[in-house]
């Protein structure tokens, strides 16, 4: 493909980038190191707003709570996750595209609907607790909603799915003839599965937690919807800053220490997966 | 057989929600209970009858028209030129071009929103459907390389030799071949603007507001099974669009397993 062909496909998207993406984001870092007064921007250059954040306990509180939520929230994924994927990348079932629908479709559905199916039933008169109440099993309503338990149950039940899709492709790869081979020399199922299947599938399990903790701390509907402004994380003060305090600098700066930790998991994840593809385990 | 219960579990705690939210919407009562109250269609006639949903409703389908258009034109063309290209510095063209779909887009959200206030563009259309193009376009590119990275070129090359024009050689041949991998990644940029709720946020107003904005601010105020009915019918269209993907791609290519 000649030069000018390539310009004339590839233009438009670029345009589009370079525009409506990559200038906002340029845009973005402008305004964190600017001032603000009575609504108006002051462009200058000052890191009064990282340091602000960086000084404040509550921010970096704020921060913590958030990593850790991500940590709980991977961790939960890949144990959820690995046996589904270990036996989708195996099955050879006539039902295989129903499953791969059962997996695919809560990407489908928006994030609102599934945090909403899951108020259904955790909330203090939900379906969970009216239940065991009617029952007589409990007397008054388990804190299933409104805390970090609640967020972490509908984050993991988000992001699942692309833990499931990172793992599947890596273990789909792995040439059954070692696991035959390691059986037939005399390794018991468990063993084979230790030092044969996990270690080939490490790329995937670093792919999938890297993607499921990069979406898990930025997430914030969840947050909102399931811990009912109980349980703060760094997306909600950044949404809280740009859109109801108006505190622009202060939000966009916000924003860019999540940009900076999201660019740098990611990076690593573009890494890994390209290896993994490579099949430079 | 641990594994077999194991998995069937995780399965289970993967459709939970939605199941949940269509039994919600057929309940007759206010809360669901186990078991049901009785079967009733009085939250979908809710739905249909409320002004504020159908106006959603419609904005949301006309946006995801017009974004599975314009990211399928723009995204169908970039993957041509990335997949046939050779030229230095792919790799790093490759990671720029998908970078919508990798950063959190609470970020991309907030850019926008500070970008179209400052150029006075904030809350229009225009400015919505952008954003979605933007956030779509990555997605036609993955599923549309995907059937491309399989495409003969001698087919190409065999019309061209014939006398084809290379265009008229593209359009008949190729686009034909690839089709099924163009008309999937239409179908998921549709699905992905029409359940869009992140970015939408930063960049509607009262008055421009798609569905899944206008059922977060339902839910604030209400908990009534109406936007059970608003959820089940979403999860239909959801589930409709699947099958789409399933019909003309096939979903292990799609999903590249």
């Amino acid at each position: 493909m000649r030069l000018g062909a390539g310009l004339v496909l590839l233009g438009p998207y670029i345009l589009l980038l370079a525009l409506f993406f990559t200038a906002p984001l340029a845009l973005m870092l402008a305004i964190s190191v600017s001032r603000q007064s009575f609504g108006q921007m002051e462009w200058t250059v000052t890191f009064h707003h990282y340091a602000r954040f960086l000084s404040d306990g509550f921010y970096l509180g704020v921060l913590w709570d958030t990593l850790v939520l991500g940590v709980i929230v991977t961790a939960i994924a890949l144990l959820l996750g690995y046996p589904l994927a270990y036996h989708l990348a195996r099955t050879r079932s006539r039902w295989k595209p129903l499953l791969i629908v059962c997996i695919l479709s809560p990407l489908l559905v928006g994030i609102v609907i599934r945090c909403y199916g899951w108020m259904i039933l955790l909330a203090d008169r939900g379906l969970i607790n009216a239940t065991l109440v009617e029952r007589g099993w409990i007397a008054k309503p388990l804190p299933l909603m409104y805390n970090t338990f609640g967020v972490a149950i509908a984050l993991v039940h988000v992001f699942l799915p692309f833990m499931i899709l990172s793992l599947t492709g890596v273990l789909k790869r792995i040439d059954p003839a070692l696991l035959e081979a390691s059986q037939t020399l005399g390794a018991s199922r468990v063993r084979t599965f230790v030092e044969v299947t996990l270690p080939l599938s490490l790329p995937g399990i670093l792919a999938g937690s890297l993607l499921t903790f990069s979406l898990a701390i930025s997430s914030f509907v969840v947050p909102i919807l399931l811990g009912g402004f109980k349980v703060q994380v760094l997306p909600m003060i950044v949404y809280e800053q740009v859109l109801s305090v108006f505190d622009w600098p202060f939000g966009a700066a916000n924003a860019f220490v999540l940009l900076v930790i999201s660019v740098a998991l990611i990076a690593v994840y573009i890494k890994v997966t390209e290896r993994a593809l490579r099949g430079i385990v | 057989m641990i594994l077999g219960t194991v998995v069937a579990l995780v399965y289970a705690f993967l459709l939970v929600p939605m199941v949940i939210v269509v039994l919600a919407a057929f309940n007759a009562g206010n809360y669901f209970t186990f078991p049901p109250q009785g079967f009733s269609l009085k939250w979908f006639a809710n739905f249909f009858q409320r002004r504020e949903f159908m106006q959603a409703l419609w904005l949301s389908t006309e946006l995801a028209f017009w974004t599975a258009v314009a990211s399928t034109l723009i995204g169908t063309a970039a993957a041509v030129a990335l997949v046939r290209g050779r030229f230095r510095g792919r790799d790093l063209l490759n990671a720029f071009v998908t970078s919508p779909l990798l950063l959190p887009q609470i970020l991309t959200g907030v850019a926008l929103l500070q970008f179209y206030t400052l150029f006075k563009m904030q809350a229009t259309y225009s400015a919505l459907l952008i954003g979605h193009v933007v956030v779509t376009t990555p997605y036609v590119i993955r599923t549309v390389t995907a059937t491309l990275t399989h495409f003969d070129i001698a087919l190409e090359e065999a019309a061209q030799n014939l006398g084809a024009h290379p265009v008229r050689a593209f359009f008949e041949v190729t686009l034909g071949v690839i089709k099924p991998g163009v008309v999937a990644g239409a179908i998921f940029a549709f699905a992905i603007s029409f359940d869009n709720f992140t970015l939408s946020l930063f960049l509607t107003s009262a008055r421009l507001t798609p569905l899944p904005i206008e059922l977060f601010a339902y839910l604030k105020y209400s908990f009534d099974p109406t936007a059970a009915a608003v959820s089940a019918f979403a999860i239909g269209v959801a589930l409709v669009l699947v099958v789409g993907i399933a019909r003309f791609m096939g979903l292990e290519e799609f999903t590249g397993f």
